[in-house]
């Protein structure tokens, strides 16, 4: 307990230098905090983006379909599939699309055009495709009083085949068989705006685009929404298991180019935050090392009178972590309700940022126990580690040499 | 009965080199009875100091042996040489040497604390020694409040607290003005006689060393002469 207390007051000794080091320690730890949150925030902001938007967390294809996609890869079964995805706990939703590239005619116009089938109830709990409506409505998959399927386009498309709402669209493009497709459609929706990553997109109902591309209850992707997007790669793998002829990938693998940017990125905060703690710890380091240097004198003094060397090593350990420990204590009171805040509300970017591919124009943070314990970890491993030697250097000290030096 | 403090033909030397060495402690043998209170004199470099600390276990002698009660200390190191001096030596210093951060109290109860004694105990016998050091009322303060003649006293409060066998003091009043240092020297003896316990102390003050009931002369680390009064 007195040691306690004698660590204590001999930080509050060097009052000025004691408070150099705390802010030093605090602010390091206030930047490692907020960068940390940062990252991880406009990681998970653009990994929920994209994952929402279509990617799902896992997917299921056909062979190497992720990588050269064929029509005739399909997924052949794909209702016992569904049996199996809605009977796992961890899986939140599903759903199935069938793609093609086609073009489209209007009228007047033609332009190439992606074509994606999509399984629509299905769709609406896995993906936003129903919230990015702009205009119309999201189309059933029944055949109006004239025969005809509903299609959703994106604004880009409408645009440039000069078409809207209640409009008639042509698609040819080539069926599984070989046999070249084409079909009339009502366009009963728009996606999006001219700038959105469907401009040139149209969403058919999954049974209207099977029937077009004549590949009657096949298809060649099953996206998958799970509880946790943080079980991604485990689920994968054991649905990889059950799956033997299909492939199972995470979405680390669908979206392997952000994926790879991402780890680059963060390697960069890793390092940035490394030199924010090398910093600390020079200052730390130099602060510890005075405090044992000019009280050489007192060290051998307290040897002298029977202190034990393991206790003044002790001692210099007790005193730096205390202060490494209230610093950093310090740094926390003022980094919570500012990442609390970052988190709850962020900010807007002057200039939008590009997040692995992805551009960004409000940042928020993340607010996770790691975000806080990581660096408070780093911290205060650092100045224990610094005390470590230095404070075995104090212990060594000969009373007599001590003594002599004044 | 065994001495209290022997040493056997004890030598520090510093220095390597034939021409350059210094003796600072040259073959020194001496006895010391329990409640002996002795004064080591002798001028500037003649090796008071090196050859308290020899005594008091702070420094390794070159040759010979330092036993205390009959133990030799150089066969002790680390913890268990710092238990010995924390349970058997007490120290006074010249310049004080109080922990500036704690209170006259907190010094004295320092060393009960590292003995693991009772905190009911070390209240008591911290206020004890401030009584006996005539320093009623002073213990909270820190020893940048105390005067030097003041600092002295908690200083060989700290000393005696733990009831050592010996109290080895360098130049305990080389820091005070003559008339605190013999008033200092009186409450040393007063103690040595009441709790018999053994002093030996260094100085360069004539005024002090009459004080003291055996006087041994040193001379370029040699013992020149050994008076009993
Ligand atoms: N660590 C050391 N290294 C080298 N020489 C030393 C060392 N310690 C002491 N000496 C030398 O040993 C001799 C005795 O020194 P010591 O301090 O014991 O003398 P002293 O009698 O206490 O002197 P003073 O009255 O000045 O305190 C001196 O010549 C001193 O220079
Ligand atoms: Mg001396």
């Amino acid at each position: 307990m007195l040691l306690l207390k004698l660590a204590f007051r001999n930080i509050f000794r060097q009052r000025r230098r004691s408070l150099l080091t705390a802010i030093s320690m605090a602010g390091g730890y206030i930047l490692c905090t907020f960068s940390f949150s940062l990252s991880e925030g406009s990681y998970n902001n653009a990994i929920s983006f994209f994952t929402l938007d279509h990617t799902g967390h896992v997917q299921i294809h056909k062979e190497d379909y992720l990588q050269r996609p064929k029509i005739h890869k399909t997924i052949d079964d794909p209702e016992q599939l569904s049996e199996i995805l809605d009977s796992r706990e961890d899986i939140a939703a599903h759903t199935l699309r069938v793609f093609a590239p086609g073009i489209a005619y209007s009228d007047t116009d033609n332009s190439p055009a992606q074509i994606i089938g999509v399984d629509l109830e299905r769709e609406r709990t896995t993906s936003t495709l129903e919230q990015k409506v702009s205009s119309g409505s999201y189309i059933g998959s029944d055949l109006d009083s004239d025969g005809y399927y509903s299609a959703m386009i994106g604004a880009g498309l409408a645009n440039s085949l000069n078409i809207g709402l209640g409009d008639e669209l042509i698609l040819i493009s080539q069926g599984a068989d070989g046999s070249v497709a084409n079909d009339i459609y009502i366009v009963n929706g728009i996606i999006g705006n001219r700038d959105s990553p469907d401009r040139n997109t149209v969403f058919l109902p999954l049974v209207a685009a099977q029937e077009f591309l004549s590949m009657y209850g096949r298809v060649h992707e099953v996206s998958i929404l799970l509880n946790d997007e943080g079980d991604s790669r485990s689920e994968a793998s054991l649905l990889q298991e059950e799956l033997q002829d299909l492939s199972v990938a995470p979405w680390q693998v669908v979206e392997s180019t952000f994926y790879q940017s991402m780890q680059t990125d963060k390697q960069g905060n890793n390092f940035s935050m490394g030199v924010i703690v090398f910093l600390v710890f020079v200052g730390v380091l130099n602060t510890v090392l005075m405090s044992v240097l000019e009280r050489t004198r007192e060290f051998g003094v307290l040897k002298a009178i029977g202190s034990r060397p393991t206790k003044i090593a002790l001692m210099i350990t007790l005193e730096t972590g205390l202060l490494a420990s209230l610093s950093v204590l310090m740094g926390l009171l003022i980094s919570l309700p500012l990442i609390g805040w970052f988190t709850a509300v962020g900010f807007e970017l002057a200039q939008p940022m590009d997040v692995g591919g992805i551009v960004m124009s409000h940042m928020t943070g993340e607010m996770s126990f790691y975000v806080f314990a990581i660096p408070l970890a780093l911290i205060v491993l650092f100045a224990l580690l610094i005390s470590i030697p230095t404070g075995i250097r104090a212990a060594r000290i000969s009373p007599t040499e001590a003594m002599r030096s004044t | 009965m065994t001495a209290v403090i022997s040493t056997n033909e004890v030598c520090r030397y510093f220095g390597d080199e034939e021409e350059t060495m210094v003796k600072a402690v040259d073959r020194v043998s001496i006895e010391i009875e329990r409640g002996e209170f002795t004064a080591i004199v002798g001028p500037s470099g003649s090796g008071k100091t090196t050859l308290l600390h020899l005594i008091g276990g702070l420094d390794n002698p070159t040759s010979g042996s330092v036993e205390l009660s009959g133990t030799n200390i150089a066969e002790m190191s680390g913890a268990i040489l710092s238990d010995f001096r924390r349970d058997h030596i007490g120290f006074i210093f010249q310049s004080y040497n109080l922990i500036p951060v704690f209170s006259a109290e907190e010094n004295i109860e320092y060393i009960m604390l590292l003995q693991g004694v009772e905190a009911s105990e070390r209240k008591r016998r911290v206020a004890e020694m401030l009584e006996q050091v005539g320093l009623e009322g002073l213990g909270s303060r820190r020893p940048n409040k105390l005067s030097g003649g003041q600092q002295q006293r908690v200083a060989i409060a700290r000393a005696m607290v733990s009831h050592p066998e010996i109290i080895l003091a360098d130049e305990p009043t080389a820091n005070l003005d003559s008339k605190t240092g013999i008033a200092l020297l009186d409450l040393m003896k007063e103690l040595n006689e009441k709790h018999n316990m053994t002093f030996v102390f260094s100085t360069h003050d004539d005024k002090i060393m009459t004080r003291a009931g055996r006087l041994i002369h040193m001379m370029d680390g040699e013992i020149e002469s050994d008076e009993v009064k």
